[in-house]
């Protein structure tokens, strides 16, 4: 019994003993791989930092953009497709990339910007906003532009990629023709401070058309500066599902007469449509008051009423260096215009939207009194459809048509109304 | 004959923006707060068993996340631990022609999180922002050890993010405060951590001790408990909100009266937020 239980013990410590061993090696083993992969770890951990201060670089640039393209149809005044009067045949239907830009923003430190947004044509890049913004970190409230960027008035800073219908009103399209100007703007929001839904703006600009030859749009080319200067309410009922802004803008300058231009001198005629001869460096005057409102009401999905007036005096000149396409002439102009959109919410992806803008150019003058096409007042009628296939690609069909004032002394083609109305089709894809 | 015709296309005209406008969705997608997600999760499912032809998809990713996702037309809900800001209405209005609808759905307090072993027990508003503007780095300014602070917070998309900006810290974040994805991962981090000072919802604070928060110097200390935030005694509490595009119809309608009604409301209290009626 005794020589049982001694082999007993033995084999037990053997086994006790080989079980250890066995153990001691697994440990041995686990702790290697353990080792191994803190290892591992460890140089992840590394290598992502590194990636990751790569990314924060990386996410101080945001890039957004937008590619219209177009099918476009536009009435000609006769059916043979040739232009009253002169015989020369039209294009009436032409697919076209209307816009396609993008943007590029960099925020390098808080409360600093820079924006440069490039357009792409067909023939040409040219170069649309290029700004440097500094935010005040103090009050949240100050914002300070300085480059090139959108005048600020409703219509204008109302992204196209946004905005309801093909184009702007013509009212703005001539009185801020291109949109954009060079200088500096200052911006005030009390709404983040203070909860006071107050927008103001005021911008000190160098005054050019910013169309035109290139040259001519670099630099001031008449040294006096025009100011601008906007401020914006809004109301809101949340309750009610009402919000109104109401708000008003002035512009203030001048079109100086920088040279004589054939034929000399240059005869210019003034608001009353009399002539006289400025000597060069006199100033013409570019002064306009405007009010606007933007009433939203919640009424079966979205509903929307936009309104602007402006009225003042306008002054143009035909002299290359100074050039504004839609008011080309040697003139100052009593001018007053207005619309007025109505603009619905259809479902989820559809938005229907009606548009009357009226642009006189010359408030002195009417009827056949108007002796030059350009003097002649317009009422447009735009409407529009808007189908969003996503947040990304939406599809457009606006249909516009201009109402000219007739006249027996401004031209053959405007007797009466003539047939310019113009349908665009346009697909967007945003990003 | 074209006057006529002219009618006939704007009287169908109107009648399809109408018939289209009364459009009703079955499917409801909800995104946005990571506070709010799981008392929206609880939301769905309790209202999908009794509703059974509707489909609720709630996702978190934060309340900017879900704001944005509302302007582009990704959801039809937006949870969001803080107001809506004044550019995301103008984004709207830009697109949607409202001004959205705000319905606040909940109210929470925000906690400040403390390791159980940290000797500091109450701090000022002030102390507060201080901590988590870097302006205070060591726990002996404000009557602790002589120990470095370790700041935990959530991602800027969080709403709990701006809130805490907006109403404690005032300013800037500090550099150093290290930002996690979600409350809990704050909550685990100050649990590990003896110097480490985190912030999230009152809800979530679990091994880890709530700091007593005084309005200033002369102040006693509250805790966020249920009594403080319902009184509004607690210095930090917010409302949590759902942002919708327009007015609710059909389903979407039925879904957030329920949420308001005594039944949502007692989910909210079940998930440690509080009531808004």
């Amino acid at each position: 019994m005794k020589k049982i239980t001694l082999a007993f013990l033995i084999i037990s410590a053997i086994v006790a003993n080989a079980q250890e061993i066995h153990r001691d090696t697994v440990y041995s083993s686990l702790r290697e791989k353990v080792d191994e992969q803190a290892m591992k770890i460890a140089g992840y951990d590394e290598r992502i930092s590194a990636d990751e201060s790569v990314l924060n670089e990386l996410n101080k640039i945001k890039i957004s953009g937008y590619i219209q393209s177009q099918f476009e149809m536009n009435d000609v005044w006769s059916a043979d497709g040739s232009v009253h009067g002169s015989g020369t045949p039209t294009v009436s239907n032409s697919f076209s990339l209307r816009r396609a830009r993008v943007k590029f923003t960099y925020k390098p430190i808080d409360g600093v910007n820079f924006v440069l947004c490039p357009d792409f044509q067909v023939n040409k890049i040219s170069l649309k906003d290029a700004f440097v913004q500094l935010n005040d970190l103090w009050i949240n409230t100050f914002s300070l532009f300085v480059g090139q960027f959108n005048r600020p008035t409703y219509e204008v800073e109302f992204s196209s990629s946004a905005r309801e219908f093909a184009e702007r009103s013509l009212m703005t399209r001539t009185l801020y023709p291109s949109e954009r100007d060079q200088g500096a703007k200052l911006e005030a929001d009390f709404m983040t401070k203070f909860n006071v839904p107050l927008k103001l703006q005021f911008a000190v600009l160098n005054g050019n058309f910013g169309e035109g030859a290139i040259d001519n749009q670099v630099k001031d080319i008449d040294n006096g500066k025009d100011v601008m200067a906007r401020a914006v309410y809004s109301f809101s009922m949340p309750n009610k599902g009402l919000g109104i802004d109401i708000g008003g803008h002035t512009y203030i300058g001048n079109t100086t007469v920088i040279a004589q231009t054939t034929p000399v001198p240059t005869v210019f005629k003034d608001v009353n449509n009399n002539s006289f001869t400025p000597i060069v460096g006199d100033k013409l005057k570019k002064e306009l008051f405007g009010a606007e409102m933007q009433v939203y009401y919640d009424f079966l999905g979205g509903l929307s009423l936009k309104s602007e007036y402006i009225r003042g005096t306008y002054s143009g000149t035909t002299n290359p260096t100074q050039v504004n396409s839609s008011f080309n002439a040697n003139k100052v102009r009593n001018i007053e215009g207005y619309y007025i959109s109505l603009i619905k919410d259809v479902g989820k992806n559809n938005v229907a939207s009606i548009r009357y803008d009226v642009f006189d150019p010359n408030t002195k003058l009417s009827g056949d009194a108007v002796t030059k096409k350009d003097d002649l007042k317009y009422n447009n009628w735009t409407y529009a459809w808007q189908y969003f296939f996503n947040s990304n690609i939406k599809l457009m069909a606006s249909y516009t048509m201009p109402i000219n004032e007739k006249s027996l002394n401004a031209g053959a083609d405007y007797i009466k109304d003539k047939h310019d109305n113009v349908f665009t089709l346009r697909f967007q894809a945003s990003f | 004959m074209k006057t006529k015709n002219l009618k006939i296309a704007a009287i169908l005209l109107v009648i399809m923006t109408i018939g289209l406008s009364f459009t009703s969705i079955d499917k409801i997608t909800v995104k946005g707060s990571d506070t709010l997600v799981i008392l929206s999760q609880k939301w769905a499912e309790v209202y999908m068993k009794s509703h059974p032809g509707v489909s609720i998809q709630v996702t978190g990713g934060g309340s900017g996340v879900g704001i944005a996702s509302l302007i582009n037309g990704s959801t039809d809900i937006a949870n969001a631990s803080r107001p809506m800001k004044a550019s995301e209405v103008s984004k709207l209005k830009a697109r949607y022609n409202t001004l959205g609808v705000e319905i606040p759905c909940a109210k929470d307090g925000l906690s400040v999180y403390l390791n159980k072993a940290n000797g500091i027990s109450e701090l000022t508003v002030k102390q507060i922002g201080l901590i988590f503007s870097g302006k205070i780095t060591n726990w002996k300014e404000v009557g602790g050890v002589d120990a470095g602070i370790r700041l935990y917070g959530r991602e800027s998309s969080s709403g709990t993010f701006g809130f805490f900006q907006d109403n404690v810290v005032k300013g800037d974040y500090s550099p150093n405060c290290q930002t996690l994805p979600g409350t809990a991962a704050i909550v685990n981090a100050v649990k590990k951590d003896k110097f480490a000072i985190g912030y999230g919802g009152a809800a979530y604070a679990e091994g880890v001790k709530d700091c007593a928060v005084k309005v200033d110097d002369k102040s006693k200390g509250v805790y966020p408990t249920a009594e403080t935030i319902k009184n509004k005694s607690y210095p930090i509490t917010r409302y949590l909100y759902m942002y919708l595009k327009s007015r609710p119809t059909g389903e979407t309608k039925a879904f957030i009266d329920w949420i308001l009604s005594p039944e949502g409301q007692k989910l909210v209290v079940e998930t440690g937020y509080f009531p808004v009626r």
